[in-house]
């Protein structure tokens, strides 16, 4: 998998990969019974040119795949688009992508077809999810009319949801990366994010596996209640 | 331009990894393209405390292992004792399992995560690969962390080497450096002959050997010096009335060094290499081991041993600094160079010695005894003096009448070595006090009080006079009364038990999460003191077991080796002890070696932050060996 994206950024930079089965992409899988001891997890973050998802628009991918608890380096996404067209003069302070990369970028529908056969239909999780969902949507459904759902989950609910009153001196991704000792090598990368995001993962799912949660609807639906009892708790 | 790219093109979790990666060794010294094949390989896996990570009961061991972020122990049981021990902890940067992965098979070693603990792991294909491909990580995974402990050994060499410009080592086996096929003759042939032959071959020694080529006798151009000087004889005297009998012998085997030290002490130019027979094979001259070099021990040590004024030997001393450098240089490890400096030392004690009584003989035969690290042979080039003399009672004398004698010329002599750098003892412990030179029967008085009436304070005194040696004078009377204390500590299981509790205090510097303690005194904040904190633990326990067990030998390494004949120590651990002792002692020498270079007070303390990542991990795992040992002595005591 790596070798093919590195074969790409070498020899194809932004040019088209070929031959996508657009008709027969895969279809995401509900949580179900499978066990977290050998499903795959997608872990992603994406940068964007603003906080905005009706008007602003994705530039960067990064995304590592959890496969039976472990990530696996070697199975792995991390690219630039190719949107020149793009303003990004608000945000290039944050992610450090500035129009030259946005010019060498990956060629978009390409891009984000690899993605959807990459992913697989897997669950997706990312730190305030809701956030990378709608862009990803959005994205899926301008450039591919691509609409089917796929299932998300929040690492920032996982993780209060297995480690309840805990002090972290804050929500944010940051906050957890600093209380587990984490370190993130080059925070706002696409990929570093979803890497420190994914190790988090792993922290809960060891968590998950003491407390008897096995199958990824066990998961689902612990993080479920946890939502309803933050809900309950606010009004 | 075309590796920067590449650089650039690699994914950005792949580059993090390598960038972690490359500030741990062996990863460190190896290629960017096998770490990108690392990383590109790895999998990182989450533990949480106490999660086991492999297990003697798993199948055999499939994946190697770096700590990402955490701590991983290993723990095994004792039968024993009956109860788990933490054999080692692997931190940050550091690889397992080494031999199970080499060795396909189990590990023997149950792997607990210690804290939430993060790994990286290849699988086999990717490390065999590595194996394959790279040289340091091959390197690294044979021979573990000995090949790190090399790569410290070998940059105290080169640093050393700089001055010297020379690349002989010490460990150099003997039959290297011999001269095959000596010069011999048999021991009825006239000296002129002999003398004859030599001049041929142009050689400046002739061994004389028997029938079956045993070595009876050499004969050296300096004993021609001599016989022709003193008119001991006529040139046609058969050479074995004028030729040293019993020639030093080494087998081939023996190294360099070995030679150089029995070169030292005996003042001798030459030894005779034998083989398992004792055969003679082969010659070896100061001059074969030190060619190469400028500064010469025997040589030093001949010069020292004979000079004729206190003048000379004061200025000699930086010759013996000079000599340090030379043998670090050489391959010599800590353990041979403390040796080197404790000869050289004695050779100046004894100097300082003679020439007194050459000036003012006190006319009372006595030992004079030498005590701590000087008793142990463990001196660096920071030492001060630990003395006292042992005297029989002469008939018709008290002993006040004897010390009346001895004691102005103990002041003498103790006043002299201060000259020579041997710094005046602050608390009295020389041989120019009353209460230390003592006839055979008030010391042996003086023990009894010691053991039987043992005082928080005299516990303090135990590193000092429980490790003793004579360095002049007849060594009989100490060997009686070593073989009394011994006797008494044996017996003695209350006094055992407040030596281990006083050496257990000696707590190695290392803080339950395995970070350095520093010290707490102002003005040394942030530094280890590695004598008192790093070397002492070490010293203090070992003596415990040594003095225990009837071991009679000062020297804490020669200890260890004694204990673990006996069964007392487990060889591994003692082997681990050994190395662990003998790299903090290295490493505080090197110290002492710069401070020397720049001129400033020799001290005993560092700062950890000073030293680079390889030299930190290492005092730290050496400080984690004294920890093993002090648990070791805590279950024997049940302190």
């Amino acid at each position: 998998m790596l070798e093919q994206i590195k074969q790409w950024i070498e020899h194809r930079r932004g040019g088209k990969i070929g031959s996508h089965d657009t008709g027969n992409l895969p279809n995401p899988k509900t949580p179900g019974e499978q066990l977290l001891t050998d499903c795959r997890l997608i872990v992603l973050d994406l940068e964007t040119t603003g906080l905005n998802a009706a008007k602003d628009e994705v530039i960067a991918i990064g995304a590592v795949a959890i496969r039976g608890g472990i990530i696996h380096l070697g199975d792995q996404f991390d690219l630039i688009l190719r949107r020149p067209e793009l303003d990004i003069r608000e945000t290039v302070l944050i992610h450090g992508i500035g129009p030259e990369a946005l010019t060498q970028g990956h060629e978009i529908e390409d891009a984000l077809l690899y993605l959807l056969e990459w992913m697989n239909g897997d669950p997706i999780l990312a730190y305030h999810s809701a956030f990378d969902q709608k862009f990803l949507e959005k994205t899926l459904k301008a450039q591919l009319g691509y609409t089917q759902p796929h299932t998300w989950m929040d690492v920032a609910d996982l993780m209060p949801a297995f480690f309840p009153n805990t002090k972290t001196g804050g929500k944010g991704l940051d906050n957890w990366a600093d209380y587990f000792g984490l370190e993130v090598s080059e925070r706002h990368h696409a990929a570093s994010d979803a890497l420190a995001t994914a190790e988090l993962t792993l922290i809960a799912l060891n968590k998950a596996r003491t407390e008897g949660v096995k199958t990824l609807k066990g998961l689902y639906d612990k993080l479920h209640y946890h939502r309803r009892l933050q809900n309950m708790h606010r009004y | 331009m075309a590796s920067a790219n590449q650089e650039n093109d690699r994914p950005q979790n792949i580059r993090a990894i390598m960038t972690f990666l490359r500030e741990h060794a062996p990863f460190s010294s190896m290629d960017d393209s096998h770490l990108a094949h690392f990383a590109e390989n790895a999998s990182i896996q989450f533990y949480a405390d106490g999660d086991v990570v492999l297990s003697p009961d798993h199948d055999v061991v499939k994946r190697f292992y770096v700590v990402k972020q955490g701590r991983i122990r290993g723990e095994r049981h004792n039968d024993k004792e009956d109860r788990t021990e933490t054999t080692f902890e692997i931190s940050q940067g550091e690889c397992f399992p080494l031999a199970a992965m080499i060795g396909e098979r189990p590990t023997r070693t149950l792997h607990r995560a210690s804290g939430d603990t993060f790994c990286l792991s290849i699988g086999q294909a990717a490390f065999v690969t590595l194996f394959s491909e790279s040289e340091p990580f091959r390197d690294f995974c044979l021979r573990g962390v000995s090949s790190l402990l090399d790569q410290v050994n070998r940059r105290i060499q080169s640093n050393a080497m700089a001055s010297m410009g020379s690349s002989t080592s010490l460990d150099t086996p003997l039959e290297r450096y011999a001269l095959r096929n000596p010069i011999v003759c048999s021991p009825d042939l006239p000296v002129r002959k002999a003398v004859a032959r030599m001049h041929e071959n142009n050689v400046g020694s002739i061994i004389i050997t028997d029938e079956n080529r045993i070595p009876t006798g050499i004969f050296t151009l300096r004993d021609l010096r001599t016989m022709i000087a003193e008119g001991t004889g006529p040139l046609d005297t058969p050479i074995q009335q004028v030729m040293t009998k019993d020639p030093c012998c080494l087998p081939s085997h023996a190294d360099a060094f070995e030679a150089a030290m029995l070169m030292a002490e005996h003042h001798f130019a030459h030894l005779c290499v034998i083989d398992d027979d004792h055969k003679l094979i082969g010659v070896v001259s100061e001059r074969d081991l030190f060619s190469l070099q400028r500064v010469d021990l025997v040589n030093l040590a001949r010069t020292i041993g004979t000079a004729t004024h206190l003048r000379t030997l004061v200025s000699l001393r930086t010759d013996v600094s000079r000599l340090v450098d030379a043998m670090l240089a050489h391959g010599a490890d800590s353990g041979q160079v403390v040796k080197i400096i404790t000869t050289l030392n004695d050779v100046t004690v004894r100097r300082v010695l003679e020439l007194n009584i050459k000036k003012n003989d006190p006319g009372i035969p006595f030992t004079w005894l030498t005590f701590g690290s000087e008793g142990r042979q463990e001196q660096t080039l920071l030492t001060d003096q630990d003395n006292g003399i042992l005297f029989e009672t002469p008939e018709g004398m008290t002993e006040d009448q004897v010390r009346e004698k001895l004691l102005p010329f103990a002041r003498k002599v103790n006043d002299e070595l201060a000259e020579c750098g041997f710094t005046l003892c602050k608390g009295n412990i020389m041989a120019s006090n009353p209460k230390l030179c003592l006839s055979d029967r008030e010391w042996d008085d003086w023990f009894i009080r010691f053991i039987d009436a043992s005082t928080p304070q005299n516990l303090v005194y135990s590193s000092i006079f429980l490790d003793m040696r004579a360095i002049y004078g007849p060594t009989e009377p100490l060997d009686a009364l070593l073989d009394k204390v011994l006797a008494r500590i044996r017996k003695n299981a209350l006094f055992q038990k407040m030596l281990a509790g006083n050496a257990f205090q000696r707590k190695p510097p290392l803080t339950m999460f395995r970070n350095f303690r520093y010290l707490s005194e102002e003005g040394n904040k942030h530094s280890l003191d590695l004598k008192r904190q790093g070397l002492a633990p070490f010293v203090e326990a070992v003596r415990v077991f040594a003095l225990a067990n009837g071991v009679e030998t000062a020297n804490t390494l020669e200890r260890m080796d004694e204990l673990a004949k006996k069964g007392i120590f487990d060889p591994k651990d003692a082997n681990a002890w050994q190395e662990a002792y003998s790299l903090i002692q290295a490493i505080r020498m090197r110290a002492h070696q710069e401070m020397l270079a720049k001129g400033e007070e020799l001290t005993n303390y560092i700062d950890p932050d000073d030293l680079n990542p390889l030299d930190r991990r290492i005092l730290r795992e050496s400080f984690r060996q004294a920890q093993r040992l002090q648990q070791k002595l805590e279950v024997t005591y049940q302190l």
